[in-house]
């Protein structure tokens, strides 16, 4: 009976999960939310298709002239034995992430504020560095600037793009 | 399978996967150092902390000498815990050694697979509590229900979120995300850029994952769901790279193998 009961109590769980996926309530925020957000997983993956923040960055070189954009994402040569070892791509798809909560930050900052104050900002900043070190290599390049772009794919590729915010000119 | 045995082989594979991280998070200390990406420097202004004891000890664990020998030490635990079994202090440093790294990688260093290890943790957290009250097998059930309704929910409710979209019924959300992955993007003549076997394919594993609750019913009925679960994330270690994933998950299926079943089969 007991056992029965139980099963009625997870049925009845499942229904108001189900529920809840129907309602859109108000979001709970707070730093500590935001640190501590894996005690409450929302368990929802790859469950939209959007806009989603890439990012672009174009290099001074060293004849002080522009290089053309290009775009930093997570794109590795796939092996099996990733599948216990995989610091580059988890590293990589960190990156992903970071740029993601960029975004999110943007989308929260209030009309006239710098962007510059963010914490997000800050560390792309230097993730930017990190990667034109890189993939340039350290002393390759004098200058750098960078943009993010909310950019939407269909099957065959990207499909539309909106620049989010464009950095100013930096120096090495 | 027994609470016992469940438990057994949770606390096993838990330790490899969480052994596993741990060799990744060695080798990102570059990233998290002054000169990384993720330096402590840049990074700390996130903390809403005016206590400035708490600051400053926050500053000293996340210094470079601090955090690897905090690694090692876990590394150690995790290890230790695998051969010798599970106890409370083990289970207690992991928790809060977790916590510290979800805090140091701003909530999460991989998502999804952080939140179901920290679930799994937390399930063994709980039997080790409860065992000092309770008896041991009723703390095994307990932790090992918690464990099993966060796994079932994480599938049931990825189902239903998909099964509400329309991009994701007509199978177009499939091939983007494919090719959006990190080992992508899927080759010109590959089968899912078909419309239709995409649409099937994403149905098919709607389905599997919207109805996954029925898989607490018998254990001839966890199995299977066990094993097309274990290649579902072997697929998206394949396409996505996300190892963390497939073992994070795994480590949770002796706890609903072992509760499979156990509330008897109610038709």
């Amino acid at each position: 009976m007991s056992s029965r009961l139980t099963l009625v109590w997870i049925a009845l769980y499942f229904l108001l999960l189900l529920l809840t996926l129907r309602w859109s309530s108000k979001i709970i925020r707070g730093p500590w939310l935001f640190l501590l957000r894996a005690f409450f997983p929302n368990w929802k993956f790859f469950h939209a298709v959007g806009y989603v923040p890439h990012l672009y960055v174009r290099h001074l070189g060293p004849e002080a002239s522009w290089a053309d954009w290009h775009w930093v994402y997570p794109r590795r040569p796939r092996r099996l034995w990733h599948l216990v070892h995989n610091t580059d791509v988890n590293l990589a798809l960190a990156e992903q992430n970071l740029l993601d909560h960029f975004a999110n930050d943007l989308n929260d900052l209030p009309e006239g504020e710098d962007a510059r104050q963010l914490v997000t900002y800050q560390l792309v900043d230097r993730l930017v560095r990190f990667d034109l070190d890189r993939r340039l290599g350290a002393g390759a390049w004098q200058g750098y600037q960078f943009e993010v772009r909310m950019e939407r794919s269909n099957a065959q590729g990207i499909e539309a793009t909106e620049t989010m915010l464009r950095s100013p000119e930096c120096t090495a | 399978m027994s609470f016992e045995q469940g438990l057994q082989w949770m606390t096993w594979l838990l330790c490899w996967s969480l052994g596993l991280q741990c060799v990744e998070y060695l080798r990102t200390q570059h990233m998290t150092s002054a000169q990384g990406v993720w330096a402590w420097s840049v990074q700390q202004a996130d903390i809403p902390m005016s206590n400035p004891g708490m600051r400053a000890l926050l500053e000293k664990l996340y210094s470079p000498v601090w955090h690897s020998t905090h690694l090692w030490l876990r590394f150690y635990v995790v290890v230790s815990m695998g051969v010798s079994g599970v106890n409370l202090g083990a289970v207690m440093f992991l928790f809060a050694s977790t916590l510290l790294i979800l805090v140091r990688w701003r909530g999460a260093f991989n998502g999804g697979s952080d939140f179901m290890s920290l679930v799994v943790l937390t399930g063994l957290l709980i039997e080790e509590v409860l065992r000092v009250l309770l008896a041991p097998e009723l703390a095994a059930k307990a932790g090992l229900w918690y464990v099993t309704i966060h796994a079932i929910s994480s599938y049931f409710v990825s189902g239903w979120v998909k099964l509400m979209r329309p991009e994701w019924r007509s199978g177009r959300a499939l091939t983007i995300f494919l090719n959006g992955g990190v080992y992508g993007p899927l080759p010109q003549n590959s089968l899912l850029r078909h419309p239709r076997l995409a649409q099937l394919g994403s149905w098919a594993f709607i389905l599997w994952e919207g109805f996954s609750p029925l898989a607490l019913l018998h254990p001839l009925l966890a199995l299977p769901f066990c094993a097309i679960a274990a290649l579902f994330h072997g697929l998206v270690f394949w396409y996505f790279g996300l190892n963390r994933f497939f073992w994070a998950w795994m480590a949770s299926f002796p706890a609903i193998l072992a509760c499979s079943g156990t509330l008897g089969w109610p038709f």
